[in-house]
This record gives structure tokens, C-alpha cells and sequence, in this order.
């Protein structure tokens, strides 16, 4: 199930955490301050706005209920042209332009019964061309205010923004002598304010904010990426590349870093345990496994049933008498180093060397069958390699029994080795062996007498038994079974 | 330990039920008293004159304004010379507005519009509330506009109604005051 996913590097998903999170965290802090900050400015400019609103309503209010409605054109006529941003203009309560033409005059003069207001002949004045559909809401009943955004097109893409206010004049109880009492609104006044500039300056920051956030986050991912590369990922990479080469045997490699962080320490740490396993590895040519398996388990001796092997290359004395010192271990060592292979295959352990002997140790499941078969093949290397040995050939002894298996030695040298009467026993078979023979004692015969053919018994005399030892001369496989 | 237990989540739970129980009531609707009670038709008129004639706001619909005992009670005071008229606290006036300028008799009204003195109450404009009663459904809901009181304020200068305010006493928004402009002894 693991295998199918995808792997991504220590870098990829530390950086992706932090962008994120910097994008995520900060990012949506920037937004929301960035959004609280338009709010902010989108009320004190509507607030601004309104205030104006409401100065130039109360203004024109005043003036046209003193009856001065002339003054009141000229006030907003005098708006229109001097503030560029904020266009004033008076609708009737149809949504005619108010001052447009005389039709008002006529009714005040009819209502009062008298020609009180000339006619005039006069352009309208200048102002919005149509008011909105939400006219109608303004000069209904009740009538309402409204505040409202009345954009055309975008601000962005050379359009308009508008903040537009419809304030609804009542009719009020005073106005009716000259206006009548059958209506409730004298008209809407519209103030419509250009803010087109302040969108687009807001627009221009918020996208300025974003643009430098993203390249910041940008920034920060490469350079933390960068970091994280060079301090994390390169000194883990290095230290599983060595981890790799001791998998494979290979204990030369070393971690190279002079950091003194945690991953330098890591690193020493590595280096030093490749150091140990090395040495360690090393021993494992000179320290017999059931030592090395007594370090690592303990070293408190125990009794325990063992088959116990004894080489020994028959000859060799005069050999040394006869060759020079590097023939002389140059064909000890291939001899010995054969056994060992052969000890080794059959599931034995090497406990020792000494001189041209070997005692090699079987332990667990048909341990004295697997002794058997490798000192057949001890003897049948022998015949092969005669060339190969310079003639010299090895005898065996095999016993199996009780030993005490245990620390032997001194505080400062000591092997962790076989002792008991199996280990003389299976000495002494070796010893009367000759060249080629294997000698067993009479209870590995007990144990696997039906899986190899022997000779005997023979009855024999070893030094330190009182009695005579029934032993057998293991000479071959059973039918049927190969060595 | 499993007694300590159940206290402790009962205490949770007991807490978390107030917290509710207040988060609940914090979003409960606010009810607006009813202050033109059932008994308000047997309030008396605040004017004789007939109201048949047409006005901005209510077109020319018959009304017929009537005020509380607490409105009653109020007298002017005098102030600059002139007459000043404060209504007390409580004032109520309810004037029942009629679908035509000359209803049946024993025929309902078609809206109250109400205004009460509540000078404390932030939703109070001049001193008042000013309410618009949904017959069909019988509630009343503070007109939060500026409308009413725009006209209102009309009150306190001359104007075209009864005696239409010649001396501009301040009459606290009520265009019909108890007296001789009303027409209407106490």
C-alpha cells in the first residue's frame, strides 16, 4: 500500500509546510486587514460623502422652503462647477428635472391665486441626464434615502465609481400653501460623487500588498528551501549513502560534516557506530560466533549438549621440517581455510585454531549428522586436493556429550570456549586418527548410525577414561545419500 | 474519582446550558410593547376639528387622534414670553387613519400611526417614538426614518392646521395641543 505513493524529500515537505502556512497564516491576516483596511476607508469615504450629503440637502432644504428655490439653483449650479467629483441635481417627484422648465411656477401662482413667480425663460442646470430605478423607492411612501455605489463599467478598466445618495424633499405642512397638499414629496435631491480615483488607488494598493506578499512568500520558500538543502537534506542523503555502503559490507565510507548542530552530531555519531561495526565485523574473522553470540547474550557459563570436531593435518610436523616458513603457512592457511568453508557450510562454528588443528563446535537441530557430513567433505577435499596440499591430509575425531560453555581465560585475555570429557574425547579420536580417517565415539554411532556407514566398533583406550571406549570409523554416506 | 467525575460535567453542563440559554436569548427577536392598547378607542380626542382635509403623508384620508390620560395631564409651561408645551413621559397618541375622507360609520381604520414620549428610549426622535401599527397582524414596529418627525416638526412653527402656531410656540411635535386652537376643552 505504501509502495504506490509518491516519495517527497525532507526539503519538499518542510518548505511546503512553512509556505503554506506563511500563505494560509499570514495571508490571511494580510487579506483580512487588507479587507478590514477597504472597509475602514470605504466607510470614512462614505461617511465623508454622506456628511456632504447632508450639508448640501440641509443647504438646499433651507432654500427652497424659504422659498427661494432660484438661490438653491444657484447653489448647486455653483457645486456642479466647482467641484468636479460631486454633481448635484433636483428631480421632481416624477423623476423630471426640476427647474427644467416653468410648470412648477405655474402651479405656486395658481395654488396662491396670484402671479407671485415670473416665468422664466432658462436652460435647466447642469446635473445628471436619468435617474435610477430606485428613484421611484426615494419619492414613494414613505419616502426613503438611499446610499448607494452606481458604477459605469469599471473604475479599473476606464470606467466610473460612483457613491450616489437619493434625499427624498418633503412636502411639508408649510410648503402646501404654494405647492398643495395632494402630494407627499416635493422632489428628490441626488448627489452623485465621483470616486472613481479612490477605487482606483485602493485597487492599485491591494494588488501592490498582494503582488509583494506572494513574491515575498516566494522568496522566503526558495531561500528556506535552500537552507533546509544544505543544512538537513545533504547531511541526511550523505549519512544514508554510508548507511547504504555498510548495508553492502563496505566500511570505508565516512559522513563528512564539521557542523556542530544536531545533525553534525548525528553524523559523529554515525561515523563512530561505522567505526564500531567495523571492528566488529573484523573480529567476527578472529572470535568464533558462539563467542561473539556470549558477548551479546551474556557471558555466564551454562551447561549444554554440543558436538565437538577435531581436525588435525597428519604430517605436518616434518612438513615445517622440511619447507620454509611462508610455504609452510601459505598451505597451512589454504588447508585450514578449506575446513573452515566446509565447517562453516555445514552449520558449524570455528571455537578456535590452534596450530594446525581446529575445533570446530555443532550446536541445535542434527547437529552430529551435519558434523558427519563435514568431515566427509574434509576428507573426500583431501583426496581431490593432493596437489593442492602438498600431500598433506587431516584426521578427524567427533564426539558429543555434555560441555560447560563458558568464559575461560583471565581478566585481561579470556575465550569463550568448550570444556568436558566430549571435548578430551573428541581430542584424543582426532589424535589416534590417521591421515583421511574419522573417528566417532560410540553415541554420535547411536545417533546417526543409519544415515552413514561405519566400521567397527573398535574398542579403544583414551587417555584419562579408565575404560575402554567403543568408537567407529565413520567411512562413508549410506547408500543413497550424498556427503 | 467517578462522582468527581459527573460533578464536573454537570458543572460543564450547567454552564454551557446558561451560556445557551443566554446566546439564545441575546438573539431573540425584541419585542416592542404594544402601546395602543385594546382600550384606547374610550381615549379622548386630541382635537374637534374635523381631519378630512388632505395632508402630505396621509393624502386625504379621514383621521381621528387620540391621546392618553398621561398626554392630558401635560400643561404649557411659558418660556421667552410664550406659550411652551412638554408632553409628559407616557403621552400616547394614537390617530387612526381611514381609508377615505369620509368613512361609514361603525367602519374600521386602515392604520394607527402612534407616537409616544419616551425620551430615553435611543430609538426616540424629538422625544418620541414614532410607530406604525400593522393592523391585519396587530404589530407595531418604531418607524426608524426621518419622516414622521420631519413633518412633525412642522408643529412648532406656523402652519396651515388649526390654529397654525401664529406665535411659533415649541409644541413638542403635536400639531393639535388641548385648548381653544383644537377646538377641544380637557
Amino acid at each position: 500500500m505504501g509502495e504506490g505513493r509518491r516519495s517527497f524529500s525532507l526539503t519538499f515537505k518542510v518548505n511546503l509546510i512553512l509556505v503554506t502556512a506563511l500563505a494560509v497564516g499570514i495571508g490571511a491576516i494580510m487579506v483580512a486587514f487588507a479587507v478590514s483596511l477597504v472597509a475602514f476607508r470605504n466607510q470614512l469615504t462614505i461617511q465623508s460623502l454622506m456628511r456632504q450629503g447632508d450639508d448640501h440637502f440641509v443647504a438646499i432644504e433651507t432654500l427652497m422652503i424659504s422659498g427661494n428655490a432660484p438661490e438653491a439653483v444657484g447653489y448647486f449650479t455653483k457645486v456642479n462647477l466647482t467641484n468636479a467629483a460631486t454633481t448635484i441635481t433636483l428631480y421632481r417627484r416624477d423623476g423630471t428635472r426640476a427647474f427644467s422648465d416653468n410648470s412648477t411656477i405655474e402651479k405656486v401662482n395658481q395654488n396662491l391665486g396670484l402671479k407671485r413667480f415670473q416665468v422664466k425663460d432658462r436652460p435647466p442646470p447642469p446635473g445628471m441626464a436619468m435617474p435610477t430605478p430606485r428613484f421611484a423607492e426615494a419619492a414613494g411612501l414613505p419616502p426613503q434615502e438611499f446610499f448607494f455605489r452606481d458604477d459605469v463599467g469599471s473604475a479599473l478598466t476606464g470606467g466610473k465609481a460612483y457613491f450616489r445618495t437619493y434625499r427624498p424633499l418633503i412636502n411639508l405642512p408649510k410648503c402646501t400653501v404654494c405647492h398643495g397638499a395632494d402630494h407627499t414629496v416635493r422632489g428628490v435631491i441626488d448627489i452623485r460623487s465621483d470616486v472613481t480615483e479612490v477605487v482606483r488607488a485602493q485597487a492599485f494598493s491591494i494588488g501592490g500588498a498582494g503582488a509583494g506578499f506572494f513574491a515575498m512568500v516566494a522568496i522566503l520558500a526558495l531561500v528556506i528551501g535552500s537552507f533546509l538543502r544544505r543544512v538537513v537534506l545533504r547531511p541526511v542523503q550523505s549519512i544514508g549513502k554510508v548507511c547504504v555502503q555498510v548495508t553492502s559490507g563496505n566500511f570505508d565510507g565516512k559522513v563528512d560534516l564539521k557542523s556542530n548542530d544536531e545533525i553534525g552530531v548525528l553524523a559523529r555519531t554515525v561515523n563512530t557506530m561505522v567505526g564500531g561495526l567495523h571492528e566488529r565485523f573484523e573480529l567476527t574473522k578472529y572470535v568464533s560466533a558462539g563467542t561473539i553470540g556470549a558477548i551479546t547474550a551474556g557471558q555466564e557459563p551454562r551447561r549444554v549438549v554440543r558436538t565437538l570436531l577435531f581436525t588435525d593435518v597428519r604430517g605436518f610436523t616434518s612438513y615445517t621440517e622440511q619447507h620454509g616458513p611462508e610455504q609452510v603457512v601459505s598451505v597451512l592457511n589454504r588447508i585450514l581455510e578449506k575446513q573452515s568453508e566446509i565447517i562453516q557450510g555445514c552449520g558449524g562454528d570455528i571455537d578456535k585454531f590452534v596450530g594446525d588443528e581446529i575445533l570446530a563446535v555443532f550446536s541445535g537441530d542434527k547437529a552430529q549428522s551435519r558434523a558427519c557430513t563435514a568431515a566427509l567433505r574434509m576428507v573426500r577435499l583431501c583426496a581431490e586436493s593432493v596437489e593442492e596440499f602438498e600431500h598433506l591430509t587431516v584426521g578427524v575425531g567427533i564426539a558429543t556429550g555434555s560441555v560447560i560453555h563458558g568464559m575461560v581465560g583471565s581478566m585481561r585475555r579470556a575465550d569463550f570456549t568448550v570444556i568436558g570429557d566430549s571435548v578430551n574425547l573428541a581430542s584424543r579420536l582426532c589424535g589416534m586418527a590417521k591421515g583421511m580417517q574419522i573417528i566417532v565415539c560410540d553415541a554420535i554411532h547411536a545417533e546417526v548410525g543409519s544415515e552413514f556407514q561405519f566400521k567397527g566398533p573398535f574398542s579403544v583406550r583414551v587417555k584419562g577414561k579408565i575404560e575402554a571406549q567403543r568408537v567407529w570409523l565413520l567411512t562413508g554416506k549410506a547408500s543413497g545419500r550424498s556427503p | 474519582m467517578t462522582n468527581k467525575c459527573a460533578r464536573r460535567a454537570f458543572r460543564i453542563g450547567g454552564l454551557s446550558l446558561i451560556a445557551l440559554s443566554g446566546l439564545l436569548a441575546s438573539c431573540a427577536p425584541v419585542r416592542t410593547a404594544i402601546y395602543a392598547t385594546p382600550d384606547y378607542p374610550t381615549w379622548r380626542r386630541t382635537t374637534n376639528v374635523i381631519l378630512d382635509y388632505p395632508i402630505p403623508g396621509h393624502q386625504n384620508r379621514f383621521r381621528i387622534p387620540r391621546m392618553n390620560d398621561v398626554g392630558f395631564g401635560a400643561y404649557p409651561t411659558t418660556q421667552s414670553g410664550k406659550p411652551r408645551w412638554d408632553f409628559p413621559e407616557g403621552t400616547v397618541i394614537v390617530k387612526e387613519i381611514y381609508q377615505t375622507p369620509k368613512p361609514a360609520v361603525g367602519e374600521a381604520p386602515i392604520q394607527l400611526t402612534i407616537m409616544v414620549k419616551a425620551p430615553n428610549d435611543p430609538r426616540a426622535q424629538g422625544g418620541w417614538l414614532w410607530i406604525t401599527r400593522d393592523l391585519p397582524n396587530g404589530k407595531e414596529s418604531v418607524f426608524m426614518g426621518n419622516f414622521c418627525i420631519t413633518c412633525h416638526a412642522n408643529a412648532n412653527e406656523k402652519h396651515p392646521y388649526g390654529d397654525g402656531n401664529p406665535n411659533e410656540e415649541f409644541r413638542d411635535y403635536v400639531y393639535f395641543v388641548p385648548g381653544e386652537g383644537s377646538k377641544i376643552n380637557r
